[in-house]
């Protein structure tokens, strides 16, 4: 069993409820997940399945679905050679504080120094916080960051 | 074993100019950082200095680097008896332009094998680090009740 995982913290001044839509609401990702929708009916079991105009995007199972507390879903990499790799797990957690809400997205399961963990490291980042800027300030970051940070790690 | 060390990235709508000094002003930590102001002169081999609202110390180090607005290193170790005899590791941050975002990497590293402050600063950085992002984009830093902490579990 690979000890491989990459966890991540947040707090975001919003409620559970909002964060679990912005989670799962196909409509809402595509604005901060930089152009990716996700579609599932997230019951324990069905598909997931994350799509994207122009590049290639993840999907999977979900595997836990406890709203507006947690979940969890099987990830299979976007791309051919990720899909090699094992299939790992994301998981969220969101925890109510006050007017807060503590997120930890915990990505498990990965291949030990493997394409999926380096590319998941540099995107969730990216991800979360476009996720906290739109709860907060009803803007997500701009789009092409994903694009430019990803040409800037190849030219690096 | 390798050595602990804590990794933590995020992007912000901001200036590498207004994040520098988001992360070196005393008066403007203290509204983010749990009440902490943070004092020094900021030139290498300096004191660096948190400090509470009462006016008592809680963590001291020194000034290991100093590039304004890229690159920042100080050491420090809080000063409580649990902690104040563990080597003090080494917090740098990078602030990296990205169009009208920053991205701001913060390493911490250097601590001793199963050092506690390791494991209180591992919980303790997203906190502060999500309430500078949201004092940057909103105007506002975010009410994190300590507790959330969980520092003692």
């Amino acid at each position: 069993m690979s000890k491989t995982e990459f966890v991540y913290t947040t707090y975001i001044e919003t409620s559970a409820e909002k964060l679990w839509h912005a989670l799962t609401d196909g409509d809402f990702t595509e604005r901060y997940w930089f152009g990716h929708r996700v579609a599932s009916d997230w019951k324990v079991g069905s598909p997931f399945r994350f799509t994207h105009p122009e590049r290639p995007s993840p999907e999977g199972k979900v595997l836990i679905s406890d709203p507006p507390k947690k979940l969890a879903y099987s990830w299979n990499g976007c791309s051919d050679d990720l899909k090699q790799e094992r299939t790992s797990r994301v998981t969220f957690d969101l925890e109510p504080r006050g007017n807060i809400v503590k997120l930890t997205v915990t990505h498990d399961n990965l291949d030990e120094g493997g394409k999926t963990f380096l590319g998941i490291s540099e995107g969730w980042p990216m991800v979360i916080a476009s996720l906290k800027s739109i709860l907060e300030t009803g803007r997500p970051l701009p789009a092409d960051l994903a694009t430019n940070a990803a040409r800037e790690q190849t030219h690096a | 074993m390798p050595k602990p060390e804590f990794i933590y990235v995020t992007y912000i709508e901001t200036t590498p100019e207004k994040l520098w000094h988001a992360l070196t002003d005393g008066n403007f930590t203290e509204r983010y950082w749990f009440g902490a102001r943070l004092r020094s002169d900021w030139k290498v081999g300096s004191s660096f200095e948190m400090v509470r609202s009462d006016g008592t110390v809680s963590d001291a180090g020194e000034v290991v680097e100093c590039d304004p607005p890229r690159r920042l290193a100080y050491t420090f170790v809080n000063q409580s008896d649990r902690f104040r005899n563990e080597f003090p590791a080494l917090a740098t941050f990078i602030l990296e332009p990205y169009g009208k975002l920053v991205k701001l990497t913060l390493t911490h590293e250097g601590f001793a094998e199963g050092s506690k402050f390791f494991e209180g600063i591992s919980k303790g950085w997203p906190a502060i680090l999500s309430s500078l992002k949201s004092i940057l984009e909103t105007g506002q830093p975010l009410e994190i009740p300590y507790a959330a902490l969980k520092l003692d579990s």
